[in-house]
Formats: structure tokens, sequence, C-alpha cells
């Protein structure tokens, strides 16, 4: 594979709220090689359980070092939040189809995240802290829990709105109440990973504004490589793979 | 001098190791590792006679030790398999197994037919797990719709031919012995197990197409009685496939009697895992001090 198949060791493992996870692991080849948006697939324990790898988006990249940011939901994640430093982990990766930049012109940049999925932005935001665009991040959680302080998106220029739905932090609600932030501007780009009901919503703002889309996908993955075709969604093109053809759609040609 | 290779029909391979279908793909990147080079053949993803899109999701679920499939055999349709997929596949060097299946025994024959004009094919592996529209079960259910679909095949064909066997049956070595009979060149066994997961929060089953195929570890210990049995009883070489993670485990299927052996869906989890089998086998029959894969195949003490 043209992709790194290598252990690396785990370099801290961090409780950024009461619900995520950041895990940081030295791996320089996958720092340098990762594109935002993309995932690495890491293998969670040594035997079969659980059978699959589990994908994770790239949360940070830098300095040789690897994060993802996690929420403990399943066997995989859960095991996950016991490695220790020291540990090591087999991933695969990077793999998948990242965002597309925003070229320079570009005068507003909308990143619309809910929960874990806020998690390819940071990185993404790491990537085009010196572009001009106004930058936007609307962040949708379920109550504080799920929120953190975003002080790293602050610091990459980005204007931050948070919503939640006990109205612990930011407005009370969902991040859709935030849609009215961005203003019409025909040339923002609009960036966008979350639960799908979520990015149906987005879909919709942005058909209603003619704004340009992408959208980072989630499915249950085997092989992570294109091959299995068995985390296939529906597209306007018929069934494409969040692995390979994915994670990032053109946010108009889902089907939500 | 260590001879691993290995005969089916007039075919010869450098060595026992491929890939079973649809655990590789037609994806180019997945051939293109200088590691696949090394495998004894490739077996891409089953191609039917017109397109297909495949199953709704959500199309796997993870088992114990294993996983379901119902992908739905999503394909481009061999005229395109053949124009656009089956140049950059050969370019590899690697032996190509080119999988087919097919809904009647005129479509699969067809499909051969069309396969006559590409050059330099290893082998055709018939997918029998398709619906025999006469009855209601699969083509490798039923010992005469099996050895049908091979003699049609066998009629037209200027390649091997083997018959992936499904396990789905009562009596595997009938239908192994029915597919000899009728002049399959080699079988392949096994396929999935027919199986189902249920989400008992939603009380749904957790793949869109309700039911679908069992694979991984979980199914080795039957895949192995199944090819061991079957060696017993049949002269044409078997390749043997079923949870096969390293070479411990393709040794196995070696010492019950498969010819070959392929790594399925263990690709999924680790994609170096066939190059890792090879390398076992080669070490173990250097500590075991054989010179020929033959010593190895079907060494079972009986």
């Amino acid at each position: 594979m043209s992709h790194i198949l290598k252990t690396f060791p785990v370099v801290a493992l961090e409780k950024v709220s009461d619900a995520y996870f950041r895990l940081a692991f030295e791996a320089p080849v996958l720092a340098k090689a990762v594109q935002p948006g993309q995932f690495i697939h890491i293998k969670v324990s040594e035997g079969w359980e659980p059978f699959f790898r589990r994908p994770f988006s790239v949360y940070r990249a830098q300095d040789g070092v690897v994060e993802i940011l996690f929420e403990a939901v399943g066997r995989g994640s859960r095991l996950l939040t016991l490695k220790k430093k020291g540990d090591t982990l087999d991933i695969l990766g990077p793999l998948g189809t990242p965002f597309t930049l925003p070229p320079a012109g570009v005068k507003k940049i909308v990143f619309i995240a809910g929960g874990v999925g806020v998690a390819p932005f940071m990185l993404f935001s790491d990537r085009i802290k010196a572009h001009k665009a106004e930058k936007l991040l609307l962040y949708g959680g379920r109550s504080r829990a799920h929120t953190f302080p975003m002080t790293a998106f602050k610091k990459n220029g980005f204007r931050v709105l948070t919503a939640t739905d006990d109205g612990s932090v930011g407005v009370k609600g969902r991040v859709s109440d935030l849609f009215s932030a961005v203003a019409a501007a025909p040339s923002a780009r609009i960036y966008t990973c979350g639960p799908r009901p979520m990015m149906g919503a987005v879909q919709a703002f942005a058909r209603g504004h003619g704004l340009w889309g992408e959208a980072s996908c989630e499915e249950v993955m085997a092989c992570g490589l294109g091959a299995c075709l068995g985390c296939s969604i529906p597209t306007a093109h018929g069934y494409r793979t969040v692995c390979h053809d994915g994670p990032v759609f053109d946010l108009n040609e889902l089907v939500f | 001098m260590m001879n691993i290779s290995v005969k089916i029909g007039e075919t010869v391979f450098p060595n026992p190791v491929t890939v079973a279908s649809g655990t590789f793909g037609h994806s180019e990147e997945m051939y293109r590792s200088p590691e696949v080079r090394c495998l004894g053949a490739i077996t891409p993803k089953t191609v039917t006679l017109h397109p297909q899109q495949g199953n709704p999701p959500r199309r796997i679920c993870e088992t114990p030790a294993g996983m379901i499939n119902a992908i739905g055999i999503e394909n481009p349709g061999i005229d395109i398999f053949i124009a656009e997929k089956l140049p950059k596949l050969r370019k590899t060097g690697v032996p190509l197994i080119v999988s087919i299946s097919a809904h009647s025994a005129d479509d699969f024959a067809l499909m051969a037919e069309k396969l006559n004009v590409v050059s330099g094919l290893a082998a055709i592996e018939l997918n029998l797990s398709c619906p025999n529209l006469q009855k209601k079960m699969l083509v490798a259910q039923d010992a005469q719709a099996t050895a049908g679909v091979i003699r049609g095949v066998k009629a037209v064909t200027r390649y091997p031919v083997i018959a992936k066997l499904s396990p789905n049956v009562t009596s595997i070595v009938d239908i192994a012995l029915a597919a000899e009979a009728a002049g399959a060149d080699a079988l392949s066994m096994v396929n999935t197990f027919t199986a189902m997961a249920i989400d008992v929060k939603r009380r749904r089953s957790k793949i869109g197409n309700f039911t679908g195929g069992l694979s991984g570890p979980a199914i080795r210990p039957i895949a192995v009685r199944m090819v061991c049995e079957t060696a017993a009883r049949v002269k044409v070489p078997i390749i043997g496939m079923g949870g096969v993670t390293c070479s411990q485990d393709a040794l196995e299927f070696l010492i019950a009697g498969a010819t070959m052996v392929a790594v399925g869906t263990y690709n999924f989890v680790n994609p170096r895992a066939p190059l890792e089998v090879l390398e076992g086998i080669r070490a173990y029959m250097q500590e075991n001090r054989m010179t020929d894969i033959r010593e190895l195949i079907g060494s079972i003490a009986r």
C-alpha cells in the first residue's frame, strides 16, 4: 500500500471534557503525510476483539505527533481510553479523501460541527491559519460534557459559536439555530462533520443559499481502503465508499 | 532449493498464497503495492454479466472473531471490468484468477466466452453462491445445478475452471464430487456461512439485506474440516479459505489437503497478512526440512 502500516507509541491520553478524550502518539511520518479530513485506521487491541480496526479523523498533527479526539461510546473507543504512555498502536493511514482547501480568494470559511465531529476541523484550522478569510466555527454539543474550550480554534483566527441541547454552554438549542451567523456570502465555503440529521440540515441551508460545501461522513468500516465496499452510502452518483471515495464528499451530492 | 509452486489445470502458480475474492476489490490502489507482487495469485472481486449496484447499507457488521457481509456483489459488469480494470490488474504481473457469477448456466458460459478474448489469465473462478432460478436455493447448494454451470463453462473456456463452493449444504463432499465429475479443475472452499446479527435495541437486523455471510477466524475450524473431508475424496486441487489470519492458519489448510490457500476477511484488518502467510509457510518448510510444498499438502496423519 502507499499508506503507512506501522505501530506507533502513545505519548499522551487526556480527558478534554467529561465525554471526550484526546489521544496522542508519536508518528512523524503520519503527521507529515496527513491532510485535513483524512483518517487513520487503528487496531485497538491485539486479538480479534473487537475484530475491525476503528477509523478516527486526525485531530492534530504537528511536531511529529498525531492526535485523535474521540468519545468512549463503543467497545473500540472504550479500549482506547485504557491506553497508557508507552503503549503502542497498530495504525494504517492516512486514508480517505481530504477536504478541499479553500482558495486564497474565499472571503468566508465556515465549519459546522456536531459533537466529536469537530475533530477534523482542528487540523484543518491549523492548516489554514494564515488564510485571510473571515473564519467561523459553529459547534453543537449535547451538554457541557460534550464541549471543551476551543481556544486553539480561536488562536487560529476562528470565531466560535456554541449551542448545546441543554443550554449549559452557549445558546440553548441546536447548531442549526446558529446558521443565521452565516450571512449569505456567495463565496462562503461550508465544511461540515457531525450526526447525519445535522449534516442534512446543513445541506438544506447551503442549498437554500447557494453555498459551496463539503461534508465528512462516518460509517462502520472494515478495510478502510476501498476494497470491501462495506461502508458504501447512497450519493447522487450511486453508492460510494466512505473510506475511499470519502469520508469527505461534496455536500450537495449526499443523500440524507 | 525449495519448490513452493503449485499447479491448477495447466497453470503454474509461483506459490500457494492468494486472496479470497471480494477482499481485495478492484481498486488499483490495493494492487499497486510491491507486496502484492509476491503473491501466488490475485483474485479480484466477483464480476457479473451486468453492472450491479450492490445492497443498501448497512452492508457489514462485526461479530465475534469475524464479520457478516451482504455487499451484494457491487461491480461494474464484465465488459467494463475487461476494458478498464483488467489491464491494470494484469500490469502487476501476478497470476490472475477472475471470479465470475451469473444468474444462469448460459450467462456463466457467456461470461467465460468474453474472458476467452483476454490473454494470460491464470484461471476462472465460478462464484456459485448465486440464486438458482429454477429452485429456491443457491446453485452451490444443488449438485446438479453446480455440475450444469461447470459443464457449460468448461465447454467454452480456454482457462482452468475453479468452482467456489458454499458451506451452506448438508454434504459439501457430495457437491465437490459433482463439481469434479463435471470437469472442474479445482475447488475453492469455502464461501461464507449464511448468518445474521440483531440490534436488540431497535429489534432489527444489523444488516440491510437482513442476512449476510459470516467470515473470519470464527469459521476457520469448520472450513478446515470441510477441506480435510473433501481432499480425501477428490483428486482436483483445493484452494482452502476461511478465517486465515497468519501462516499457522494457512498451514492447517495445506496440511488438511489444500493446494493453495487464500487470505480473505483478514485483509481488512491486516493488509499485509497474505505476505506474512507466505513468509511463514517458507519458514515452516525450512524448519521441517521440506524441499517441496507437496510434502506439506495433505500431510495430515490419518
